[in-house]
């Protein structure tokens, strides 16, 4: 942490030695310039800048040199044809959530060969990059090479190579509420009034969060937005109520709901799958029903 | 009223009146009010027949006539709502023995058999059949009618206004619908004694008032669902609130007038049994007050506080969480998930649900779908004018109409009913042979006893049914049982949907 500072300032120095001599620096130049700085941390540190693409190396005379590159001008290097800056120019417009072949396709007028071409040598030169989207696994959608994909990309912490992994929600989700449940029953055996029981009951998304860690159930580490995902669907599945505070953050409650089991679906007509095709007479029909058969069983 | 009403409806009128009412009534269904000449022609019945088919149902009020535009004819209407009614006797009896004891259960049971009777005939049957067990006078049975008749559990049936018409016109005061009739118990006394003799009420019948009834079973719903997500003082003081509603507020509204929370204390105070929620009455008001339900709300702060009851709103989120709960039964936890956060949303994207559900993408369009496939979502369709080339963008919204799911779950209901009806008549034709056996011994059992056999030629008797046979009967008894429970049930959820749709 200490030496970043003088880390930062040592590379803004050279950085600003390089950009004054257009034709680039040499090593030599380098060290007169920078005396005051241990020769392995200046090389770290120019190794950082060539990997970051802010130098380029060039041999002259059998001596090298540094030459500084414009990081916003990255397009413009040698080779670059004006098919590939069209394409370049498409992909940074659709920032991290990236762009898909056919939209690029569309929007700059070049046919499939051509494209494929252009988006290959971006690839190789690491401009660009392919990212697989988890909407539609067969979709490659294209981003710039140094961008962090958006989560509506990758899915975030709920997906693994494209695949969402709905066991690992269905645990958490499970866990959620067993969790706002013990807190109920707890606020419960408590004495005090209503009140007070119905106050003690609630719990906020950090709370969950908090226990969730401790279970050690996960193994990617979840943020307090996700738990707030997972808790919404327990809100969905009617076990548990959610209010705002005052402060716009939520307070969530286990709840039971106002009706018991409606006396339709315990028979087997309320369930039934071919109910809509079930007639007096026919194939499908309430005499001869197996699962009429299996319910007078049970 | 669709097709499968229909069946329901044959099928009540079969197994209560046989063929020839319910081929009447059928017809009357099919074709509207129509009047007897008509009827005749179309069932082809014999006139003599159709005549008295309609009096039994008139008798039952599941016909009403009304004079036709030639007054000398009348036009019969079913009226096929009374007679899925028939379905909730035993529920309307059941309730009438909790509130007011045997005794008035008897009173209803012979008025319900009836159709409708008097008051005097009805206070002598039921004196005599109590006296059977029980030591009770006229009177005892005659306070317990006038209770009934006050709190409005029966009602004076309409009677003719004009005697001249060829076509009776029914008709009755609002005054007289609930006037305490005046029974003369002298004459009770002496019909008692004697074989026969003339009352001074022989005209004035009553009949039940099955909106009373209907009322008591809403308020039970609203009482026994405040039970059930609190606990049983939210329960009571929900009770109290229901109580209070009626001294100001007609039965039927969907908002009650303010109701000051100071009378309820008051009343609860005077409850002994219910220190816990005297002890934190206060708490109790403000934890239904805040709750999300919104189903009862402050009004006014004046003298403690007043508060109204949303019954409509009640029935609606009922019928909101009865349909969520077959969804869950139907299609499982996740569905219910998707339905319930359409519902949230009104209007949602399919991209939106899977991300809000947290359910994998595939899973997620197929559970919606067949959610669409089944009626419970629509689909909404938001198209932006093709312009020249390019793709067409389209959203596709989805969203709930909860009437429509209402009605449909409903119509399962009268399916399930048919079905539960049909499989039960079957089962009992398959083991037609085997019934009749048992009731032909249990005959010749009871004729022997009368005579006074001895021990060992009854157990001769019982023996005639072998083991296997005996098991058989047991189990189709089982399977009655599970029948007729099964029907009550489903009249559970038919009553709670319709009071949604009497509300909306």
């Amino acid at each position: 942490m200490e030496t970043e500072p003088s880390q930062n300032d040592v590379e803004t120095r050279l950085l600003d030695l390089a950009k004054s001599q257009p034709n680039g620096v040499s090593n030599d130049d380098v060290k007169a310039h920078l005396s005051d700085v241990p020769l392995p941390e200046l090389t770290a540190i120019i190794n950082k800048c060539l990997k970051n693409g802010l130098f380029d190396l060039f041999k002259l005379k059998n001596t090298l040199f540094y030459k500084y590159k414009d990081p916003s001008k990255k397009t413009t290097t040698k080779g670059a044809d004006t098919e590939e800056r069209v394409v370049y120019k498409i992909i940074e417009e659709a920032g991290n959530k990236g762009i898909w072949i056919r939209d690029i396709r569309f929007a700059s007028n070049l046919n499939m060969t051509q494209l494929n071409k252009v988006l290959k040598s971006l690839e190789t030169k690491k401009i660009i990059k392919a990212v697989k989207s988890v909407s539609a696994s067969k979709k490659k959608v294209y981003m710039l090479f140094d961008l962090e994909p958006d989560s509506t990309v990758t899915g975030g912490a709920w997906y693994q190579d494209q695949d969402f992994e709905s066991e690992f929600v269905d645990v958490l989700s499970q866990q959620c509420h067993r969790f706002l449940v013990e807190k109920w029953e707890e606020a419960n055996q408590k004495s005090g009034g209503p009140l007070a029981v119905r106050n003690r009951s609630y719990a906020t998304a950090s709370d969950v969060h908090k226990f969730i860690s401790e279970l050690g159930i996960s193994k990617v580490a979840l943020t307090i937005k996700d738990i707030e995902s997972i808790l919404f669907t327990v809100v969905l599945d009617n076990n548990a109520e959610r209010i705002v505070k005052t402060d716009g953050s939520y307070l969530y409650k286990a709840v039971k709901g106002f009706l018991p089991a409606p006396g339709l679906v315990k028979t087997t007509c309320g369930i039934c799958p071919v109910v809509n095709r079930c007639a007096d007479t026919g194939h499908i029909n309430p005499k001869d029903c197996s699962y009429f058969a299996e319910w007078l069983n049970q | 009223m669709s097709s499968q009403v229909r069946k329901v409806l044959s099928l009540i009128l079969l197994e209560r009146f046989g063929m020839v009412v319910e081929k009447v009534a059928t017809h009357l269904f099919q074709y509207g009010s129509s009047p007897l000449l008509h009827i005749r022609k179309y069932t082809e019945l014999p006139l003599s027949k159709v005549k008295e088919s309609l009096a039994i149902l008139i008798k039952y009020n599941l016909v009403s006539f009304k004079p036709n535009r030639n007054e000398n004819i009348a036009n019969y209407t079913f009226k096929p709502e009374n007679v899925l009614l028939m379905l909730r006797y035993p529920k309307y009896m059941n309730l009438i023995k909790k509130k007011f004891g045997d005794e008035c259960e008897m009173i209803i049971e012979e008025i319900l058999q009836r159709g409708y009777w008097t008051a005097s005939e009805v206070i002598l049957k039921v004196q005599e059949r109590i006296s059977k067990s029980n030591n009770i006078s006229l009177v005892q049975v005659r306070d317990q009618f006038v209770s009934l008749v006050n709190s409005k559990y029966l009602v004076r049936l309409p009677f003719s206004q004009s005697e001249d018409k060829p076509v009776p016109e029914l008709g009755i005061d609002g005054k007289e619908l609930h006037s305490v009739p005046t029974i003369d118990m002298a004459a009770l006394k002496r019909a008692k004694s004697a074989e026969h003799s003339e009352f001074a009420d022989k005209n004035i019948y009553w009949t039940v008032n099955f909106n009373r009834f209907h009322q008591d079973m809403r308020d039970k719903i609203i009482v026994t669902a405040f039970t059930k997500k609190f606990d049983d003082n939210v329960g009571e003081l929900v009770n109290f609130l229901l109580n209070q509603m009626y001294i100001r507020t007609e039965p039927w509204a969907d908002v009650s007038n303010p109701i000051p929370i100071l009378e309820i204390k008051e009343l609860a105070k005077k409850q002994k049994n219910l220190s816990q929620l005297n002890a934190f009455f206060d708490q109790y008001v403000t934890l239904i007050e805040e709750d999300h339900s919104n189903l009862i709300r402050k009004s006014g702060e004046a003298s403690g506080g007043s508060f109204q009851i949303f019954l409509r709103q009640a029935f609606t989120q009922f019928a909101w969480e009865l349909v969520e709960q077959c969804v869950f039964e139907k299609f499982d936890t996740k569905a219910a998930r998707i339905f319930r956060l359409v519902k949230l949303k009104e209007y949602i994207e399919p991209d939106h649900i899977q991300q809000q559900a947290m359910i994998p993408a595939k899973e997620a369009k197929r559970l919606t779908y067949q959610l669409l496939e089944e009626n419970y979502l629509e689909i909404q369709e938001l198209r932006k004018a093709a312009t020249g080339g390019g793709p067409t963008k389209s959203f596709m919204l989805f969203h709930i109409k909860l009437d429509q799911v209402v009605r449909m779950t409903l119509e399962l209901c009268y399916k399930t009913l048919f079905n539960t009806m049909t499989r039960r008549n079957h089962e009992k034709d398959i083991n037609k042979r085997i019934i009749d056996k048992k009731q032909r011994v249990d005959t010749i059992a009871m004729g022997m006893r009368v005579q006074g056999a001895s021990e060992e030629q009854l157990s001769d008797i019982e023996d005639m049914i072998t083991p296997p046979e005996r098991e058989i009967l047991e189990k189709i008894e089982k399977t009655m049982k599970k029948f007729n429970a099964a029907e009550l049930e489903i009249d559970d959820t038919i009553f709670l949907l319709q009071m949604y749709l009497n509300y909306h």
